[in-house]
């Protein structure tokens, strides 16, 4: 099995927040500044920073500044290794039952 | 098999015994250890098959060690086990299988596992409140995100 990066950690950290997942969510529909996303989610903007800054660190953000005014919008790595971890364990999930199978095929009529 | 969202995944297998039969393959650690490593050594290291009780697997193979382990949340006997798994190599992230067993009374039996994908903070919290209709809607916010990020 691959082993994964640390940024999968913060990925998975980053989404466990119901608002942070909403500013995702809300980004999905297009970019959104700071002050729009704060107005959004009716918080400070010390606090849509904060959240922002968690997203930004796993990668799933990126921000731009154009003059005074913070853009954000999806991050380049969006959730492609949890998609791969998803992946791996499926099919270690398949091929387990799989030889949960073979195993009551080639062991029917012992005693059990 | 099934795939309604990244979040969940559920696959069938019909076996030709009956169900008393794969129940006993399931959670006796002799019988367990026969097939569950992939064709690798496997070492049971815990097994305790009740609410709450622990399982931890390690599979040693020619590229190194793999360890898996859990919590049992739900022993129904040869209906249904409830159980989170995770891999020593993706600490934090939690799998919540279901497995359930039903006798097609032609002396086969049909297995239905669903995989849930949740983080060590979904689960911490799930095991505190039990409350599963709060986990299934923060992953129905999820899977609306996921699918707004195609």
């Amino acid at each position: 099995m691959v082993q994964y990066s640390r940024h999968t950690d913060l990925a998975f950290a980053a989404i466990a927040d119901p608002t942070r997942r909403g500013i995702l969510e809300r980004l999905g529909h297009g970019a959104a500044s700071i002050t729009e996303l704060a107005e959004a989610f009716g918080m400070t903007l010390t606090g849509v920073k904060k959240h922002v800054q968690l997203l930004e660190a796993a990668g799933l953000l990126s921000t731009v500044k154009v003059g005074r005014v913070r853009t954000c919008a999806l991050g380049p790595r969006r959730l492609d290794e949890e998609r791969a971890w998803i992946r791996s364990y499926h099919e270690m999930l398949e091929s387990r039952l799989d030889r949960l199978g073979s195993f009551l095929e080639r062991t029917k009529g012992a005693a059990s | 098999m099934r795939t309604p969202s990244d979040r969940e995944i559920h696959v069938e297998r019909i076996f030709d015994a009956p169900r008393e039969r794969v129940w006993k393959a399931m959670i006796d650690p002799t019988l367990v250890a026969q097939w569950w490593g992939r064709g690798n050594k496997l070492v049971v290291e815990r097994m305790e098959v009740e609410r709450g009780g622990h399982w931890r697997f390690v599979e040693h193979s020619d590229g190194g060690t793999h360890g898996f382990e859990g919590r049992y949340r739900e022993v129904t006997p040869i209906e249904r086990v409830v159980q989170a798994f995770e891999w020593d190599g993706m600490p934090g992230h939690v799998i919540l299988e279901t497995m359930t067993l039903e006798d097609l009374g032609d002396g086969r039996t049909r297995l239905m596992n669903t995989s849930l994908f949740m983080t060590a903070e979904d689960r911490d919290g799930m095991m505190q409140s039990g409350m599963e209709e709060g986990m299934n809607e923060s992953y129905a916010a999820l899977d609306r995100l996921l699918s707004t990020m195609e």
